[in-house]
């Protein structure tokens, strides 16, 4: 036997390459004195080496795998150490972590045990168990596998708060080359049924009040990015797809790590992570920015600029509709101008209705303005530039003010795409 | 410079924002008796709390500006910032003169700052709710040790309260030497002496340790960014974390 520690390491490593680390969206009560709850806003509980946020025991079942898909570190070929979870183990886990208040929940996820539904049925013993017999209302998210029967889907639905079912892939070539095993309909059906599920129980709750909570936190979905040749456009378009017919709270982007040397996959120097922040910046503006995939990028301009953000990128590509008159934009114009996020919107209407804003308050309002200084008037007045012209305002954005020898261009580059890799996701944009 | 000094309670501070009042009197700062300063120039008046004094001003407060502006004067005290005293008297004056909307007038130097504050608070607040870590002594308690820059300790207590509901726990500002302590029904802040050694229950070093496991694998190596964990997670909390 095996002991917990030791599974411990290897399912939570196992675990690692899925970004979902949230856990918002649900605002589950705690009843008859039973442990946990969970917040609407979601928290933190630490902040891992790669200062990635630990939210939830985020653990596999077991990484024991019958597919052998290439960009994945389970595939079956792959020899590495193998351990399965009893379901015991896990409740003993989730409770304990939960009452030293180190997790919010658990996040279980498995690779594909004997067949998809023999899978999601253990699954569906964990949170049955913890839910009914410890009377554990924290956070629960799991993993849809794909190929398993709506009915147990469906039962899991009425237990967990989020399900996730990863596309990983962004094209049916890129799955028919690294993950033949998988298909399409297999992995978009569910998420079909699930979106018809929560629609159905929100019905219902309307008409019954007490009728049980399906998937209160809704559903989300992960794309590696850089495995495929599969360009920005074409993963942002998904994107957007998902968010208008799938109903997807998030869509997670992972920047591709290496962990195979099969002839199907790219040979990559690093993890391609500032592809990975500009697609995650591009896909705030979709979702609280009024974008969409269309005005970002184009058949001719298919991938976004590395050394620019999406927004800016946008701004200099339409240098026409700028600059905005700070004391007279609306809301949905305040939030395109770049380094103007939405609480700094709503900032700058609450301030000017007391009387017209110049640059100094902009200032004592925390509005940075690095970037929005070449996009906006106050009261009529540029700040301190000479001239709307685009190719002028990316060099500056990009290089800072000074523009020098070819040596130092270089190293500032460097700095720019240094500094992007430590954006935070979320902020303003 | 007038001082007015009071005995550090919220009850004190509201006391001596209606003695600024009736007195009329032009003040420099309104402060806790245990954080005066020496200066010669400053000419001390001691109030004393009367609790029907500042149940008046907490009621105009809340009927006549909002109890959103009540709450910002809360974290403001519990922020224990220099010159908050003087900041949550002029915030008061300015809401009587403006009434509920006063939050709104963002270019007003005392409103921003007073939103500033609450913004801070807040943000700490936050961050320690996923923060505390719970040892599991011997006698079942569940006790947390915390140093917050801000007296937190009063806002962390409602969340887990609701939370661990069925647990008896203490969470302990060791910085300010009080603790909130819960009872499976309710809790209260009380003064609380530094226990010398606490003995824990046997299983939770096993859990620690498994926590501390569990921290590390789930790091991507080639993904390692110290700078971000540290600006997520300041280094100055990480004494009381047993991951760290």
């Amino acid at each position: 036997m095996m002991d917990v520690m030791n599974k411990l390491k290897i399912l939570s490593d196992a675990a690692k390459y899925d970004v979902s680390c949230s856990s918002s969206g649900s605002n589950r009560k705690n009843t008859n004195k039973g442990l946990g709850n969970a917040s609407v806003s979601g928290i933190c509980h630490s902040w891992s080496d790669d200062g990635r946020c630990i939210s939830l025991l985020k653990i596999l079942m077991t990484n024991y795998c019958i597919y052998d898909c290439d960009y994945c570190v389970n595939r079956s070929s792959n020899d590495l150490p193998r351990a399965t979870f009893t379901p015991e183990e896990i409740i003993d886990l989730t409770i304990n972590f939960y009452k030293r208040n180190y997790i919010e929940g658990l996040f279980l996820s498995s690779a594909v045990f004997k067949s998809p539904n023999h899978t999601m049925e253990l699954l569906l013993k964990v949170v049955q168990t913890l839910r009914e017999k410890e009377n554990f209302n924290g956070y629960i998210h799991i993993k849809g596998i794909p190929g398993a029967d709506k009915e147990i889907i469906d039962k899991v639905g009425m237990y967990v708060d989020r399900i996730s079912i990863n596309i990983e892939l962004p094209s049916e070539e890129g799955l028919k080359l690294l993950a033949p095993q998988k298909n399409k309909d297999s992995i978009l059906k569910p998420m079909g049924q699930i979106k018809s599920g929560i629609i159905q129980s929100i019905d219902d709750r309307k008409k019954f009040r007490f009728s049980p909570k399906f998937v209160p936190a809704g559903q989300t979905t992960q794309l590696i990015v850089g495995a495929t040749g599969d360009n920005d456009l074409k993963i942002l378009r998904l994107s957007e797809g998902l968010y208008n017919s799938y109903d997807l709270k998030r869509v997670y982007y992972s920047a591709f790590i290496p962990v195979s040397t099969s002839p199907n996959l790219p040979v990559l120097k690093s993890p391609p992570l500032v592809r990975e922040n500009r697609l995650y910046q591009a896909d705030w503006l979709l979702r609280f920015y009024g974008f969409s995939a269309n005005e970002l990028l184009n058949e001719d301009k298919p991938d976004f600029d590395l050394a620019l953000d999406p927004k800016c990128d946008w701004a200099i590509q339409n240098i026409s509709l700028f600059p905005v008159e700070i004391n007279k934009a609306d809301y949905h114009t305040l939030i395109r101008v770049p380094g103007i996020g939405v609480k700094s919107a709503y900032k700058i209407i609450q301030a000017r209705r007391f009387r017209s804003i110049d640059f100094m308050d902009l200032k004592k309002l925390g509005i940075v303005l690095k970037r929005a200084q070449y996009f906006i008037t106050c009261n009529g007045k540029h700040y301190g530039i000479k001239s709307m012209d685009s190719e002028k305002i990316r060099k500056t954005l990009v290089y800072g003010n000074q523009i020098n020898s070819g040596h130092e261009q270089l190293s500032l580059f460097d700095k720019v795409s240094i500094e992007d890799r430590f954006i935070q996701i979320g902020g303003q944009i | 410079m007038i001082h007015y000094i009071y005995d550090g309670s919220f009850d004190g501070l509201l006391t001596a924002i209606y003695e600024a009042y009736y007195r009329r009197e032009e003040l420099d700062d309104i402060v806790p008796i245990d954080s005066m300063e020496e200066n010669f120039l400053i000419q001390r008046i001691y109030i004393d709390t009367d609790t029907e004094k500042s149940k008046k001003v907490y009621e105009a407060i809340e009927n006549k500006i909002s109890k959103e502006a009540l709450r910002r004067i809360t974290y403001a005290y519990l922020s224990e910032l220099p010159r908050h005293g003087i900041d949550i008297l002029k915030y008061v004056q300015l809401g009587f003169k403006i009434g509920p909307q006063v939050d709104l007038n963002l270019s007003n130097d005392i409103v921003l700052k007073i939103d500033n504050i609450r913004y801070k608070v807040t943000m700490e607040q936050h961050r320690l709710l996923g923060l505390v870590r719970f040892r599991e002594l011997k006698n079942g308690i569940f006790y947390a040790s915390l140093e917050p820059d801000f007296n937190i300790v009063v806002l962390l207590a409602p969340h887990f309260a609701a939370r661990l509901a069925n647990e008896n726990w203490v969470i302990h500002d060791v910085k300010r030497g009080i603790g909130v302590f819960y009872n499976k029904e309710e809790w209260i802040v009380k003064d609380i002496q530094i226990y010398d050694s606490l003995i824990v229950k046997e299983e939770e070093e096993e859990y620690q340790e498994l926590w501390q496991t569990y921290f590390k694998s789930i790091a991507i190596e080639s993904k390692v960014n110290p700078v971000l964990q540290r600006r997520y997670m300041p280094a100055r909390y990480w004494k009381h974390l047993i991951e760290k």
